[in-house]
């Protein structure tokens, strides 16, 4: 009887509230960073759920009345976990001190700056904004083949593995640095000029996405996959299974919805599938791609602009027209680099490129974008 | 008068017949081999016009004419091939079971918490897979375009990648380890698989109570131990039982009927992203009031 309330008024509050979703982000588009609020309450709950974790709260009012409930947003459970941290760091009954912004939209909802247990006096979370902890590193070795000789993208046999640790998480011109945050937030809005070679409009839609702290990301609101260069940008990695038997390469996303595309290595042309997707401008695109010695090239088109293709915001047209290399340098390095032309945003082709690191022994992390609720 | 109206009939049917004919004719087509990967498949039956479809109701494609069938394809070491012929176009299965219970429902050692929520969700049919979630158990077999098997004998894995839903995958470890301990409850659980014979055993543990495992809402726990027996009988045919042991949901474990799954030659995973049109982001994602909780889970 009690799952039913639960499951009746679950739907009351799901139809009565239209407030926007809210998926992977940075803390600035949710949070108003400019403010700073400290609140001490009881656990009720530990909600333990990607993208973020949540620790419900009951904070007693000041004038006796019913305690209030707060949401503390902190990390995602892949990046707590990577933190030491576990379902139990704190439980229900805990007392907390939460330190933090609070909700831009004025609910009852704050990010966990700090996060300290008041029985031990001691900080059990300082929010790190998506920053991955680093790996510890390996030895490497050289680069694993298939007895053809050509580069395994993937772990050797009897082994696991996923490409994670993005040595950059967003998308700027080659032999340019400009400061973000991990989710490609400007440090200074006066470098937009500088990440890439824009015309008037895309420049100014960029700014604006800048401006508006990244929260019209459609993966952000939506839930909608990080198709090109942005799906090797993700905190959560990516991980490859070459389908030798059928001259094919999955790509399997650790960010956005876990998906899985394809691209094709047996000649065939970049076109729909009848009765599928047919010609419908895509996600992730229409990837075909050849080996050229030791470099994966692939070449996609056919992209739809539903998405954001970079996590700080960069626009692109259906023109974006993406030639992409992948290069394992050694067991531990994977190079991408990418030449991205699109006539419709930018004034001319430009190139970007980052490493990957191969995290040995672990599966893709569990991530789903739109796990945390209902 | 009476003419006239025969006549009309007459005129109405021949259409009918005509369009019948086209549309089967069409079908026909779109399951022509090498129609568009420049490989050419060997000169196999072609799967019946209806397969592609996922089946509607309940127990899939049971019932299914018997169409002629080349014999199981398989490895040099004598096991079925899963997935598609190695070297040519792949396709997927499809028409999964949409029902795990069989058709008398006292059959199923339901404990009475489970049976008041299955028959509730016969009414309000809110499920979580209407609202991207991922597909676990046999759920994942009955979106309307099926999956693929991908074997990779070189990792010792078989991967089952869906078309519908949230577009991800499972994997199925056939390198003999264990399910690990402690695992963290998830949408497709942990997944090892074994031979008995021709069938393909996989057992599956760890999973979360965030989806249904089939359409109709038969409900599990965390407790869910699910087993399921793939079987390709002949290159069209896939067949599929799942046994259910879970004491958190039932009195006692139980097994499904046997379903059979219809393999849709050539058909390539095209991308379907369900979050693509769903104009529900809130029924997906939760309104940040959701997040608040203040009714639904805060005494």
């Amino acid at each position: 009887m009690k799952y039913f309330t639960g499951l009746v008024a679950g739907f009351a509050v799901v139809v009565v509230t239209l407030a926007p979703a809210a998926a992977q982000h940075t803390v600035a588009a949710k949070f108003d960073v400019s403010k700073s609020i400290t609140l001490t309450g009881t656990v009720t709950q530990v909600d333990w759920a990607t993208p973020y974790a949540h620790i419900l709260m009951k904070v007693p009012s000041a004038n006796s009345g019913a305690p209030a409930r707060w949401a503390v947003e902190i990390e995602s459970p892949i990046l707590l976990s990577n933190n030491g941290w576990s379902q139990t760091t704190v439980k229900p009954g805990d007392v907390i001190r939460v330190e933090g912004p609070p909700a831009r939209d004025g609910s009852k909802q704050v990010s966990g700056k700090t996060v300290l247990l008041t029985s031990t006096n001691k900080v059990v979370f300082k929010g790190y904004n998506g920053t991955p902890v680093a790996k510890p590193v390996v030895p490497d070795a050289p680069t694993p083949l298939w007895p053809d000789g050509h580069p395994r993208l993937g772990p050797t046999p009897g082994q696991t593995g996923y490409w994670g640790n993005p040595s950059s998480t967003s998308l700027v011109q080659a032999g340019v640095s400009v400061p973000m945050d991990a989710y490609g937030l400007l440090k200074n809005i006066s470098d937009v000029d500088k990440v890439a070679p824009m015309q008037k409009w895309a420049r100014d839609v960029y700014e604006l996405r800048q401006r508006t702290f990244l929260s019209s990301d459609p993966m952000f609101q939506g839930c909608k996959p990080p198709g090109g260069p942005r799906q090797y940008q993700q905190i959560s990695g990516v991980q490859f299974v070459e389908d030798l038997e059928h001259q094919r390469i999955f790509v399997l996303m650790g960010g956005g919805n876990r998906n899985e595309r394809i691209m094709y290595l047996d000649g065939r042309k970049q076109v729909g599938q009848r009765n599928g997707d047919d010609d419908n401008p895509l996600y992730y695109g229409r990837a075909v791609a050849k080996w050229e010695s030791g470099t994966l090239v692939a070449d996609i088109i056919g992209f739809n602009e539903k998405f954001w293709f970079d996590n700080g915001g960069l626009p692109h047209t259906e023109q974006l027209h993406l030639k992409e290399r992948y290069t394992r340098t050694s067991m531990n390095t994977l190079k991408y680099e990418v030449t991205i032309e699109d006539p419709g945003a930018y004034t001319k082709p430009w190139t970007a490129s980052w490493t990957l690191q191969w995290i040995p022994g672990e599966e893709l992390p569990y991530f789903l974008c739109q796990d945390n609720r209902p | 008068m009476r003419n006239q109206s025969t006549k009309k009939t007459f005129t109405v049917l021949t259409a009918f017949v005509l369009t019948l004919g086209l549309s089967v004719l069409g079908l026909s087509q779109g399951a022509a081999p090498a129609a568009q990967n420049g490989v050419t498949a060997p000169p196999l039956p072609a799967a019946p016009a209806n397969a592609g479809r996922g089946a509607a109701g309940r127990g899939g494609a049971r019932g299914a004419n018997a169409t002629p069938s080349a014999p199981t394809p398989r490895r040099a070491d004598g096991k079925p091939i899963m997935g598609s012929m190695p070297g040519t176009a792949t396709g997927r299965w499809n028409g999964g079971p949409t029902t795990l219970p069989p058709r008398n429902l006292d059959e199923v050692p339901f404990q009475p918490w489970a049976r008041i929520v299955y028959d509730q969700r016969q009414i309000d049919q809110f499920e979580p897979h209407t609202r991207c979630k991922a597909s676990g158990a046999a759920r994942q077999f009955s979106t309307p375009y099926g999956t693929e098997f991908l074997e990779v004998p070189d990792l010792q894995r078989i991967y089952i990648m869906d078309e519908g839903g949230p577009h991800s995958y499972r994997i199925i470890y056939m390198d003999g380890r264990p399910h690990p301990k402690n695992l963290a409850p998830s949408y497709y659980g942990h997944s090892i698989g074994s031979w008995d014979g021709d069938t393909l055993v996989v057992d599956t543990i760890g999973f979360n109570e965030k989806f249904w495992m089939d359409t109709r809402g038969t409900p599990h726990t965390t407790q869910l131990h699910f087993i399921e027996r793939f079987t390709r009988t002949d290159f069209n045919t896939m067949q599929y039982q799942a046994t259910i042991d879970d004491p958190g949901a039932y009195t006692k474990t139980w097994t499904t009927p046997l379903f059979s799954m219809r393999w849709g030659a050539n058909q390539d995973l095209f991308e379907y992203v369900c979050q693509d049109n769903n104009k529900g982001p809130e029924l997906m994602l939760g309104s940040q009031e959701s997040v608040d909780r203040s009714i639904l889970y805060v005494p």
